[in-house]
């Protein structure tokens, strides 16, 4: 293994890392907010990067602009799954059915894209597609680079909502203790809706950054939940930080171990990673407080 | 799960020999009207009988219509030209609804209840084996359109040919024989290969690979991913550190799309990328854009070669259906015409001695075909290449063979 290689692929990847961190973040808060397990998130993600791809093909401007449109559908639609379908399932069973509810959400978007632009694979083709700039000897394609700063911004646009915003306050109040919030005066129903609005806004945000660089196609998305949902039980479920720390230490790990190991063997520091967070620290390394409570 | 089925099957196979029984009275009774005719040998103005099994419904539909479309494009054309040996031909098509007990149902109802002259195989592996390993019990040639899995040709099989260039090992042998035939300073030295984990894919790029290892090359990278690989740039990072003088990408379509574009994005600059797929799939240069230049592809078929009945073929077929033949439609015709041939050639078909001899003279002598001339070793195997295709101009076009090329093949190929 040459240094070369070495730093290209601790380039490639941080910049994996990044896209994972965005790519997570959504179902972390899902988890976060309202216990539940949301299997559609992926599917939401190849459905941005489907109204991407689509928005390019017909108007033939920049996919990132589409983020003007899908950014607040996206926000609308979380609002309405969670008010309609979420707030249905009892509160006993909410993370097991959950499961199942999602599952069959996802079963249905993938089923309307393949109805709606058949099974055909896409790609936006970008003039800078194929672009690179030299960083210290390691090319970094000029789309993985739009895709991280993509995701730099909306997370840290995320934590400061979370942080300082008195929604956000609200937010994290009904995440630490529900019961307590609503004794505050919080209106924890509307504040879990908004929450799951926000978690498919960075859906919106993450597809599109994923279509600039990845061919898609309707069943893509069971491709990326596993690595997903091991993210976020890694970096502890719930925690924003957490998530975006084990996406950056899972993603360098995968592009460093596919050097020595090759592409096969890479993949499976996911599993490896959730079988020992599960066995050494089953709240997560990150924000581990809440999840210790199932 | 058997003794469930065991019934159902009873009854079916009831219904079979009821059926059989009827179409033998039939026949008998049929044949009492010409036996003297049929007696009397060569000179009869009876049709001439093919008897075939097709997936015309189930898992193999698409592709089995598409087969049903060129053996009946075949039919037509060959009635349109007087026939064959002088006799019209008459297609006998049933559907196996792509089930591998159906299909032996079909062709021993077809062999020995309406004695058809001779039989075309169906579609797929999976139906082949068995349907092939039915004509054999009756010494019957066994022709078929798309078997060409490994374990086709492992059966011991002496009655069967696959009517196509080549089996994926050999797909790219034209492009293997051009670069060791290259003088030693100019030809690539190193070759990096990433393949996916599938048996067709790794067939295509290890049978290149192989050949070019053999004739001196370095295999510098030999990477395998499964089919679920979504993030190709490590992959492209090992390739383009390697600095190989070229690239083989055992690919399917999205696979090969995402790695030629991370391997661009690392400006990696190789004198030479072939990849099986998708360069000849219509969506690959909008996905790839004005990048494709020099990429080489492996194809089996296509309807702007040159061989003299391929152009024939597809001006015949086009005038028929409004569009060109696709593969499947190719496959199909081409078995027609290596039954034909032989046929003619021998002077005779039907059931007994002369299969015997059809399979003989196919054993030892060349077909010209839609997908050009064909030959076959003692298992069937067919003992050509695909021919070599690549973006020239922004077209993809035929490279290789020398006596099929529409253009010269680029090399060192331009950057991307």
């Amino acid at each position: 293994m040459t240094t070369t290689l070495l730093f290209q692929s601790l380039v490639l990847g941080v910049l994996l890392g990044g896209l994972y961190a965005l790519l997570a973040a959504g179902l972390t808060l899902y988890f976060g907010v309202m216990r539940v397990v949301m299997i559609a998130h992926s599917a939401f993600l190849i459905l941005a990067a489907y109204l991407a791809w689509y928005f390019n093909q017909q108007t033939g401007m920049d996919p990132l602009l589409s983020l003007v449109i899908t950014v607040p559908l996206f926000f609308l639609m979380g609002v309405g799954m969670q008010r309609l379908l979420i707030t249905r399932l009892r509160p006993a069973t909410l993370t097991m059915m959950s499961v199942l509810l999602t599952f069959a959400v996802a079963l249905f978007i993938e089923g309307m894209i393949g109805f709606v632009w058949s099974g055909t694979q896409r790609r936006i083709q970008l003039p800078y597609s194929g672009e690179s700039i030299t960083f210290l000897g390691a090319q970094v394609a000029v789309v993985k680079l739009v895709a991280f700063a993509l995701a730099a911004l909306s997370l840290g646009l995320l934590y400061l909502l979370l942080k300082y915003s008195r929604f956000g306050l609200a937010l994290r109040a009904t995440i630490q203790h529900k019961e307590a919030a609503q004794l505050v005066g919080i209106k924890t129903d509307r504040v879990a809706g908004f929450g799951f609005g926000l978690g498919l806004a960075t859906a919106a945000i993450g597809g599109t950054a994923l279509s600039l660089d990845a061919t898609i196609y309707p069943s893509l998305h069971w491709h990326w939940i596993g690595p997903l949902m091991a993210i976020i039980v890694v970096g502890g479920l719930g925690s924003i930080p957490g998530a975006a720390v084990a996406a950056m230490v899972l993603g360098i790990g995968q592009s460093l171990l596919q050097v020595p190991l090759g592409t096969t063997w890479a993949q499976t520091i996911f599993y490896v990673a959730l079988f020992a967070t599960l066995m050494l620290r089953p709240q997560g390394f990150f924000g581990g407080r809440l999840a210790q409570r199932f | 799960m058997s003794p469930r089925m065991t019934p159902r099957r009873r009854t079916r196979r009831a219904l079979a020999a009821v059926a059989g029984l009827s179409a033998t009275a039939l026949v008998l009774t049929a044949c009492s009207g010409d036996a003297e005719e049929a007696g009397g040998g060569s000179g009869s103005d009876d049709p001439l009988v093919i008897g075939i099994s097709l997936p015309l419904t189930g898992d193999f539909s698409e592709p089995g219509k598409g087969v049903q479309r060129g053996y009946e494009a075949w039919a037509q054309f060959v009635n349109e030209d007087g026939g064959l040996l002088g006799r019209q031909v008459e297609l006998k098509i049933l559907d196996d609804q792509s089930n591998a007990d159906r299909v032996v149902q079909d062709y021993e109802a077809l062999i020995a209840q309406d004695e058809v002259d001779l039989v075309f195989g169906p579609f797929s592996t999976r139906l082949v084996v068995p349907s092939a390993r039915v004509a054999q019990e009756y010494g019957m040639l066994f022709v078929e359109p798309a078997g060409a899995a490994a374990e086709v040709f492992e059966q011991g099989f002496d009655n069967l040919f696959y009517a196509a260039p080549a089996v994926a090992d050999d797909h790219y042998n034209y492009l293997a024989e051009e670069i060791l035939a290259m003088p030693e300073g100019e030809r690539p030295e190193t070759v990096a290969v990433a393949s996916m984990d599938d048996p067709f894919a790794q067939g295509t790029a290890y049978g290149l690979r192989d050949k070019l290892a053999e004739g001196g090359l370095e295999v510098v990278v030999d990477e395998v991913y499964p089919p679920n690989t979504t993030d190709f740039s490590p992959i492209a990072a090992k390739i383009s550190d390697s600095g190989a003088d070229m690239v083989i990408g055992g690919t399917q379509y999205q696979d090969a799309v995402n790695l030629i574009v991370a391997l661009q994005q690392l400006n990696y600059q190789p004198q030479l990328a072939a990849f099986s797929t998708a360069p000849t799939n219509p969506e690959f240069a909008s996905a790839i854009g004005d990048k494709t230049e020099g990429i080489l592809s492996p194809t089996g078929y296509t309807e702007t070669a040159s061989f003299p009945s391929n152009v024939d073929f597809v001006e015949r077929y086009t005038e028929l259906h409004g569009n060109a033949p696709g593969e499947d439609e190719a496959n199909a015709y081409t078995t027609g015409q290596v039954v034909a041939a032989a046929v003619e050639a021998v002077g005779c078909a039907e059931q007994g001695e002369c299969q015997q001899q059809l399979i003989d003279w196919l054993r030892t002598n060349e077909v010209e075909t839609v997908v050009g001339p064909l030959t076959w070793d003692e298992t069937g195997k067919p003992q050509g290449a695909h021919l070599i295709q690549q973006y020239v101009d922004g077209e993809i076009q035929i490279v290789l063979p020398e006596d099929a090329k529409e253009a010269d093949l680029i090399f060192p190929k331009p950057e991307w």
